[in-house]
């Protein structure tokens, strides 16, 4: 997957005369191999999230192009439902079909999505769920379940299609800190079994051990990338530098 | 004081006007909710164009009597197109047409408080916008709505006397019978007036009953 020249500006259709611009994707450019992993992170409101839902074209960039595989998806006429089937997708806030249970959350775009006759999807949708380890849940609906246990069946819903590749979301920030562990050892694992991930997070020992690359993103821009061990040890800009020690030190505090 | 309730003539009527009275009522508040649903989403995706379009639907039958609505519809519309067309039919379609008007702000309303997050989750796995709003959004809005559906079937059946007025014989018509052949008025309208209490306050115990057993678990719903 690549992004060429990404730009996106919320605010500009605004008739408003105070109307801000946010500016949260320029001129972003980004290449993802098969089996990478990469992780981006950086300081809240830069337009990371944004930059991401544009990669699935769930946002759609005001210029720039986004390829996936050979296919450019910014090109019009592109029919997006088949591209973005072949993407998956994991909110922050999770964002589990609160009607359904999580065995008919994963099972619903395997039957409407990929035609899947019944028995298949449901066979299919529970091999989703113990692959995250949430086999219990599946009879349960979004709110009898803890928020760890919620994400992983997030996780669960982007990875029963096969996809080519996920996206996540700071999949465990809005998790309460002991349930961050559970979500990150379901991340390790697809990591081990060669999935193709690119991670919006701050889970520094996380990226540290998985990573193939880090993107340090700031104020819409990637300012720097590099294997974890540059980050971790002499990250070369000033700010990717401020930004390390800060989260470093949070986290030894904790 | 109720003698006159044994006569076979006179509880004829009333059966027959209550019959004519809950037919209206149901056909109008599903079709209502069928047509609403509708305008809920044109006036979501519909652009500019579809939105005026429906602003304009929805003052008019909101905006205007249902008595004159009524006969516009059973008189003069026949009368302009020069062609016969059943009254009852067209006393269904305006009551159907009138609380779609209502109904699509209580729809559009149900579909806002879910919309943004859970179309995205349905898009991000592939699903197109149709197959989201049908799976998703659509069995979640419904659940919501039923509340605020229920209010429009009372206010619906008391609105259904109208059709009184074009000829039709409903409940109050049966009571207006009644009253001329019996020189009895209290009794007969607390008879017709207790029915209504009755099928109304039967219906939205039913429509309570049915919300409790298709909540969503641990959702609070809004609109209640």
């Amino acid at each position: 997957m690549e992004a060429k020249n990404v730009y996106k500006t919320y605010g500009k259709n605004s008739k408003k005369a105070d109307a801000k611009q946010i500016e949260a994707v320029k001129n972003v450019s980004l290449q993802i191999r098969k089996g990478d992993i990469k992780l981006i992170f950086g300081p809240s409101g830069s337009g990371k999230s944004t930059f991401l839902r544009c990669l699935a074209m769930l946002d759609i960039p005001d210029k720039g192009e986004i390829y996936l595989g050979d296919q450019c998806l910014t090109k019009p006429g592109v029919d997006l439902n088949k591209a973005r089937a072949r993407i998956g997708f994991v909110f922050q806030h999770i964002y589990l079909f609160r009607h359904l249970t999580a065995l008919r959350n994963v099972e619903l775009a395997l039957r409407h999505v990929l035609k899947l006759p019944k028995e298949e999807a449901r066979k299919r949708a529970l091999a989703a769920l113990a692959e995250v380890k949430v086999t219990d849940c599946a009879y349960k609906y979004p709110s009898q379940m803890s928020g760890g246990q919620a994400q992983r069946v997030g996780i669960a819903r982007a990875l029963a299609r096969n996809p080519d590749i996920i996206l996540l979301d700071e999949p465990t920030s809005a998790l309460d800190p002991e349930l961050t562990g559970e979500v990150i050892d379901t991340l390790r694992d697809l990591a081990k079994e060669g999935a193709t991930m690119l991670i919006v997070s701050h889970e520094m020992p996380f990226a540290r051990d998985v990573a193939d690359e880090m993107i340090f993103y700031d104020e819409g821009k990637i300012v720097e990338t590099g294997r974890p061990s540059i980050f971790f040890n002499a990250p070369s800009t000033d700010r990717a530098k401020k930004f390390m020690d800060r989260i470093i030190k949070r986290t030894t505090r904790e | 004081m109720f003698d006159w309730l044994v006569d076979p003539k006179y509880y004829t009527w009333i059966l027959q006007g209550l019959g004519l009275t809950v037919e209206i009522t149901l056909f109008g508040v599903f079709l209502g909710l069928a047509i609403g649903t509708l305008l809920a989403i044109g006036d979501i995706y519909g652009g500019k164009l579809g939105r005026g379009a429906i602003t304009v639907y929805v003052e008019f039958f909101r905006g205007s009597p249902l008595f004159v609505q009524l006969f516009l519809a059973v008189y003069t519309v026949p009368a302009i197109l020069n062609v016969q067309i059943d009254h009852y039919l067209l006393a269904f379609l305006v009551f159907g047409l009138n609380s779609a008007a209502y109904q699509k702000g209580y729809m559009k309303g149900a579909m806002q408080t879910i919309l943004d997050d859970q179309m995205m989750a349905g898009l991000s796995t592939g699903m197109s916008t149709a197959q989201t709003l049908r799976y998703v959004i659509l069995p979640q809005a419904y659940r919501i709505v039923i509340p605020a559906w229920t209010n429009e079937f009372c206010s619906l059946t008391k609105s259904t006397a109208t059709v009184a007025f074009v000829g039709l014989f409903d409940l109050v018509s049966a009571g207006m019978s009644i009253r001329m052949w019996t020189y009895k008025i209290l009794p007969v309208w607390l008879v017709i007036g207790a029915i209504y209490l009755i099928w109304i306050t039967g219906f939205s115990k039913l429509m309570d009953i049915i919300y409790d057993k298709k909540k969503i678990p641990g959702v609070e719903l809004p609109m209640q």
